[in-house]
């Protein structure tokens, strides 16, 4: 392995355990679908306006606190996300001493974190009104889907992408090393809220399937974070880059199968 | 057929047949419209384009017409920078380039054996522009030398142009490792492991230097307009002039150099490089051959050069043979247990790379010089100190690089010469052996853009010090909280070319 490679894998490895982990609980623990869940139930209140219907969101509500909501949010962004924060891990850790390279990150984390936590209350809010104003389920998860793709297309999407890929200089002593990292992290957050939030919408929005919905979100936010910063201009964006990735990985793959040992049957 | 490049200084004369057939080459590529993928301004897009610079310097009009579309996408904004795919993707474009030529000499009536002259500005004497690309005037016509650029500029953007010998160097020749790191420490003789990378943010040792630096010092910039780079200065305008390709040349030659001096000095053997970023699905290397045929080519196709068919006049060490065990024996270690050190396990490449110490701001690189002060990590700095304590123990003594992290600005046309550890009233001129290095600003202006491929993160340039650090610490101990670094670029920089440092940092590199 080449130096530079063995220094992404220091930091790709850990990453993709937490994520893997957090992946695993998910699907386990009911309490991680909370906020879909309460997405859903909010159908039916937002279908007929009725007591009943109302008293249903209250139920949920009831079943899913708001902290067992917060907490259901945070495994899903510590499961989605975290591949997405290779590079300023990386950068964090190569341009902090290495007896601040903890902290560094971690300070990084909690300022991206915050900023995606506060973004889960305009989220639901959003996903709330969609559901009022959508009727149906499936209407409404067409409209998240429209909603989705437009914004994709955008030239603010591409800058959102763009701003994803900075990597700013990191002073090294004291304070302003670590009110540089915590920076670093609420404008990463910021920029990636602003690269995601329409794709995040659709598994909140979907009436089932919420966690193939969120893997699929999630697939398609690392591949695109794969492809290279690009001028802002309306365009259908495709990750391009992984897709070549994944075909050339596919073709090898069916160049080495035939000179495999045949199994006798 | 073997073709032989030869140094162009040593040709017979300044417009000896070689250089002769260059120039009604170029002239026939030149004549050729952009349209067609073989012409002389294509084959500059294939190592970059940026369509204001080209249209602001006079080499694209709103009549002209691009070459087909899949050509386009197949050919052009090509070039490797900042990877270590930098040698070969430019070697292949060479080859590429020196048969289109060949071609055209040859409808011409030239020499079938025609090949690329090289030129070595190392060589005594042959540091200034060789005096075919010096003239309007020419041995076919008058005012119109194909080989005669008016946007090279030189070190001082007065229009002389020669490369000035204390602004190069060829450190670089002593890294014992083809590929490196992008997290401070030495990125390596060739480059960093990279996908496919029209220009990356750190770039390797050969590349570095000489290579960005002559093209800085040779394209200089407008000294009317500061946003506006000579041609060479620039990777999206410097296939356009003609002594490119015999800079190149000489790049390509420093590579065999290095490949064979020692001959312990190879190539990575890794997949990855051997077979390039279309291996992995990225875009393939590809050059049009005389008549638009595609050559496709990989790394590892291009190591090598007998079967390639060419070759040069010489191969001599290009520098003073490196002698790693000197470095042990300055710091100490007996001759004898010192040349073993060296070809023990000790001495294989240090895989910890770590922050000691950085200055605190932004730094503005304006006008004739720009200060600032690197203050050290005590603990960090101790490390450092017992490692070279330790040289006769361990035989692997830390290596030390000085980062200038973060660079961005306008205009690619500055170079700079950076000194370390001079005291406040010592002059630069009186000191060379406090000079970490010297270094031109090459794709500046392209990764300080924020919508484009670097997100305007700018270049890092790593220098290695280990030298000035070795001579504090054998000057009393390197106890200093600080270390004073001074930035004095070889002309003054104006403020329209938006010059900052963000950081400057040293870094260890050791065990």
């Amino acid at each position: 392995m080449t130096p530079a490679g063995r220094d992404r894998l220091r930091v790709w490895s850990p990453l993709l355990a937490i994520s893997g982990a957090a992946w695993a609980l998910l699907a386990v623990w009911p309490g991680g679908m909370a906020m879909p869940g309460l997405c859903a139930a909010s159908a039916s209140w937002a279908a007929s306006l009725g007591s009943a219907s109302l008293a249903s969101l209250r139920l949920a509500l009831l079943i899913d606190p708001p902290a067992r909501i917060a907490a259901g949010w945070a495994l899903m962004l510590a499961a989605m996300m975290t591949p997405l924060l290779a590079a300023p891990v990386r950068h964090l850790r190569e341009r902090s001493f290495a007896g601040r390279r903890a902290r560094a990150i971690t300070l990084f984390v909690a300022g991206y974190g915050a900023v995606w936590m506060a973004a889960a209350a305009a989220l639901l809010a959003l996903a709330l009104l969609l559901r009022l104003v959508g009727g149906g389920p499936w209407p409404v998860l067409a409209l998240a889907f429209a909603l989705a793709l437009i914004w994709q297309a955008s030239p603010a999407k591409q800058r959102c992408l763009n701003r994803c890929h900075a990597l700013p200089e990191l002073p090294a002593f004291g304070w302003a090393a670590d009110r540089a990292a915590l920076g670093f992290g609420l404008t990463h957050g910021g920029w990636c809220v602003g690269g995601c939030w329409a794709l995040m919408l659709v598994p909140l929005l979907a009436p089932g399937a919420h966690l193939a919905a969120m893997a699929g979100v999630a697939l398609w936010l690392l591949a695109e974070r794969l492809d290279r910063p690009a001028p802002a201009r309306w365009r259908l964006r495709t990750p391009a880059k992984a897709l070549r990735l994944v075909a050339a990985r596919a073709r090898k793959a069916a160049a080495i199968r035939p000179l495999l040992p045949r199994r006798v049957s | 057929m073997t073709y032989t490049r030869k140094n162009v200084w040593e040709l017979g004369g300044d417009w000896a047949d070689p250089i002769l057939w260059y120039a009604r080459g170029v002239a026939a590529m030149k004549a050729k419209p952009l349209s067609d993928i073989t012409s002389w301004r294509s084959y500059g897009a294939i190592h970059g384009l940026d369509t204001r610079l080209w249209t602001q310097l006079g080499y694209l009009s709103a009549h002209d017409k691009k070459p087909a579309a899949a050509d386009v996408k197949r050919y052009w904004k090509q070039c490797q920078h900042g990877s270590w795919y930098f040698l070969p993707w430019h070697r292949g474009y060479l080859i590429a380039f020196e048969a289109n030529v060949r071609a055209a000499v040859v409808a011409a009536g030239g020499p079938a054996d025609w090949a690329l002259p090289y030129w070595n500005y190392f060589k005594a004497g042959q540091n200034a522009l060789p005096p075919a690309f010096a003239s309007s005037d020419w041995p076919d016509g008058k005012g119109d030398n194909p080989l005669f650029v008016t946007q090279r500029y030189g070190p001082n953007s007065d229009g002389k142009v020669f490369v000035p010998t204390d602004q190069i160097n060829l450190g670089a020749m002593g890294d014992p490792d083809f590929t490196g790191v992008a997290s401070g420490g030495s990125p390596g003789f060739g480059g960093v492991d990279t996908g496919f990378e029209h220009g990356g943010q750190v770039h390797g040792g050969l590349e570095t230097q000489p290579h960005d630096q002559v093209h800085g010092l040779v394209g200089g910039g407008d000294p009317t307009n500061p946003q506006l780079p000579g041609l060479m200065s620039d990777p999206d305008t410097a296939g356009l002039d003609p002594i490119f390709w015999l800079h190149h040349a000489n790049i390509d030659r420093l590579w065999e150099v290095w490949r064979e001096n020692p001959p312990a000095h190879v190539d990575p053997p890794d997949a990855n490089w051997l077979k390039g970023p279309a291996n992995v699905g990225e875009r393939i290397f590809s050059m049009p051959m005389p008549g638009g045929t595609p050559w496709d080519y990989t790394p590892g196709d291009m190591a090598g050069l007998p079967p390639l068919g060419y070759t040069y006049d010489d191969f001599s060490p290009a520098a003073p043979a490196v002698q790693p065990a000197a470095r042990l024996t300055n710091l100490g270690v007996a001759p004898a247990v010192a040349a073993a050190m060296v070809r023990g396990p000790a001495m294989a490449s240090a895989k910890n790379v770590e922050l000691v110490g950085a200055n605190q701001g932004a730094l503005p690189l304006v006008g004739a010089e720009a200060r600032t002060t690197v203050k050290l990590d005590t603990a960090v700095r101790a490390k450092v100190s017992a490692s070279l304590a330790a040289a006769a123990d361990t035989g692997a003594p830390d290596r030390v690089f000085l980062n200038l992290e973060n660079v961005r600005g306008l205009s690619d046309a500055t170079s700079v010469s950076v000194y370390v550890g001079l005291a406040d009233g010592e002059a630069p001129a009186d000191h060379p052996e406090r000079r970490a290095g010297s270094l031109s600003m090459f794709g500046l202006r392209k990764a300080s853009l924020l919508d484009e491929e670097h997100a305007g993160k700018g270049l890092t340039f790593v220098l290695e010090i280990t030298r000035i650090i070795d001579a504090l610490h054998l000057a009393g101990g390197l106890t200093a909280d600080q270390l004073d670094v001074r930035i004095v670029p070889t002309r003054p920089v104006p403020q329209g070319a938006g010059i900052t440092i963000g950081r400057v940092s040293i870094f260890r590199q050791g065990r």
